[in-house]
């Protein structure tokens, strides 16, 4: 597999590509600036957002308690799975029992987490994703490289020639409007006939036992109203005590995502319809672990709206696939240690430490002193390359010894000087795209020294 | 160990931290004019906006927003939701408006059928000018107890940008949405 910096490598290959990738996501970020600031209140919600978070977090039994009793009063079916690989099999369980051989599934980043696609497949069961972006990643045996824009790598042409392959449509056509239309009467069929569908969840009320899934394109809904079984799939992080509490957080929600006032559908499931079975699968996997580390635990605030996605110089120019996990950026790089500290030991390095996505964050995460914290973490496991760890002990050496640095730095000059071929070369990373600056003639403490 | 009690066993071994809900959000203004933004949140999510005098002209207008199409109204229960495949213009009631964000909540008690919204082609939804509140807080205020089996806010036409981040009306759900004023 490779790290992030080798993909990243691979991804800007294309210049023209990145540009517009860059940009693109730039100007996400761009409306979400403009609708944030249309509510004199936003710093307050994010605030309150977060503090709620915290409460939650540190009543969190509690709450799941409350949640389980009124989820099951309301007949609704609750399961628990400590891993990914329980959450899969009780899946296929009530899979199996109901006998379809096809379900629709809309957007759950859970359920990526978990591989159940892959898993399904496996066993004999076709997964059909519903969100538009979804389906062409799927089609095209990929992965989602965004939370919310889940083909945000690919251009127009690509998915033409995609739905050319998989829809029949005219060879060349890559015009969005037709393409989604052909996608609309391609996933109708789905929605039709499926027996299940799985859905993931936005929030979960403890108070009422119901839970709100949010999407644009409706997809969600068409599946779970049709389907005669319905599986809702979500980590145990996604808890709020109240339904008032829904105000706050679906306000800021689609304002951080896509600078969307909300989004077009927000439903509320409290208790299945008629004949129909709904199913809860409450999931673990790594965050009670989480919770337990005093230093990481606000990353369980997530609301997954991928704010800081958008905002990272990092993310921006490497694409989602770089990051080698299915919640990709700032905060994919803080939860991915927590699976698998050494697997993703290039994560946390993935940053510039700016904190953009810190500030954005409608949740007030920390995301980018807790990427500082995983590399010290990762240090101390002895799990730094080899390269990281030596160059870090040099530098510390270097600028602990007053003598050895000016020596350093003078002799550095002299180099870039005399002899730019010995860092203006291929082996330099800092190199790579880039111009080395010219040497300045003496160093800042001489200047300051002779100064007159 | 059941998986159950191995998460609230993990959960239950961490250290007990007080931490207080921090209490219901109240917005910063009151709105001025809730109708007016009530519209303006309409035009930019993308839904048509029929502010009608009376029972009569709503109809004229509708009829030429959606000119050959046949228009479909029913406060019956439809079982099952697949009856309604063929429906090309829905007509149902919305509960009240959210001003900020052009949204109307939509209960299951008011639908024939939960998937009716989205399965249609196109969906005209009917809310009282008196019944449009300031913001979310308003709403869930007013939601307070009227707990609805299945309920949404439902915010302009179903939608994507997942093609480039271009803006594409009627992804899944109702190619068009248009809110007539009573």
């Amino acid at each position: 597999m490779l790290n992030h910096a080798e993909a990243s490598e691979k991804f800007i290959e294309d210049a023209e590509r990145t540009t517009w990738h860059d940009e693109t996501l730039w100007f996400v970020r761009s409306k979400r600036d403009k609708v944030s600031k249309l509510l004199p209140e936003w710093e307050a919600l994010r605030e309150q957002a977060s503090l709620i978070k915290d409460h939650t977090l540190a009543n969190l039994g509690q709450y799941l308690e409350e949640f389980e009793s009124k989820a099951q009063k309301n007949g609704i079916k609750v399961h628990w799975a400590k891993d990914a690989q329980e959450h899969n099999e009780i899946v296929l369980s009530i899979i199996s029992k109901h006998g379809g051989k096809a379900l629709v599934k809309s957007k759950s980043m859970l359920t990526e987490e978990c591989h159940l696609n892959d898993f399904l497949t496996k066993k004999g069961v076709e997964v059909v994703d519903t969100d538009l972006g979804e389906r062409i990643v799927q089609f095209r045996n990929e992965v989602p490289s965004h939370i919310v824009l889940p083909a945000i790598h690919l251009k127009k042409e690509d998915v033409g020639e995609t739905f050319h392959e998989f829809l029949g449509t005219p060879k060349g056509n890559k015009d969005p409007q037709f393409l989604t239309e052909a996608a609309r009467q391609h996933l109708r069929g789905f929605f039709l006939g499926a027996n299940v569908a799985i859905t993931g969840v936005n929030f979960a009320v403890a108070e009422t036992g119901e839970f709100v899934v949010c999407t644009n394109e409706g997809n969600a809904d068409m599946g779970a109203h049709l389907a005669k079984v319905h599986i809702a799939c979500m980590g145990i992080e996604k808890m709020i005590p109240k339904r008032k509490d829904l105000g706050v957080f679906l306000r800021l929600l689609a304002r951080s995502a896509t600078g969307q006032l909300i989004t077009t559908y927000s439903s509320h499931f409290a208790k299945p319809r008629e004949g129909q079975e709904m199913h809860i699968v409450l999931v673990d996997n790594g965050r009670t672990r989480q919770l337990a580390r005093d230093e990481f635990r606000n990353s369980l605030k997530c609301i997954r709206c991928a704010a800081c996605f958008n905002t990272c110089p990092v993310y921006r120019r490497s694409g989602g696939h770089s990051y080698h996990q299915p919640v990709a950026g700032p905060i994919g790089s803080i939860l991915a240690p927590n699976f698998d500290k050494s697997a993703n030991v290039d994560l946390p390095f993935a940053s510039t430490l700016c904190g953009s996505c810190s500030n954005v964050c409608p949740v007030k995460i920390n995301i980018h002193e807790q990427l500082w914290f995983w590399r010290q973490d990762l240090m101390k496991d002895g799990l730094a390359p080899l390269g990281k760890s030596l160059s870090m002990k040099g530098m510390a050496f270097v600028f602990s010894n007053p003598t050895i640095f000016k020596m350093a730095g003078y002799m550095g000059r002299l180099v870039m000087r005399f002899a730019p071929f010995i860092v203006n070369n291929s082996l330099n990373p800092w190199f790579k795209q880039r111009e080395m600056p010219e040497a300045p003639k003496e160093s800042f403490q001489s200047w300051y020294k002779n100064r007159k | 160990m059941s998986s159950r009690s191995e998460i609230f066993g993990a959960i239950q071994a961490l250290e007990k931290r007080e931490i207080d809900h921090p209490g219901d959000f109240k917005s910063y203004k009151a709105a001025q004019d809730v109708v007016g933004d009530f519209k303006n949140s309409l035009s930019i999510v993308g839904a048509i906006c029929v502010d009608a005098e009376n029972k009569q002209e709503a109809a004229t207008r509708l009829s030429e927003i959606y000119p050959d199409l046949l228009r479909y109204t029913s406060h019956e229960v439809v079982s099952n939701g697949l009856d309604l495949e063929a429906v090309d213009v829905l007509e149902i009631d919305g509960m009240f408006g959210v001003a900020e964000n052009g949204a109307i909540w939509l209960s299951d008690q008011f639908l024939p059928n939960r998937v009716a919204p989205f399965i249609c082609q196109h969906l005209v939804i009917y809310v009282a000018k008196s019944e449009i509140l300031a913001t979310l807080h308003e709403a869930y205020e007013r939601l307070d107890g009227n707990y609805a089996d299945f309920g949404l806010f439902l915010s302009g036409p179903s939608k994507t940008a997942d093609i480039e981040q271009l803006l594409v009306i009627g992804a899944h759900g109702a190619r068009s949405l248009t809110i007539v004023l009573v």
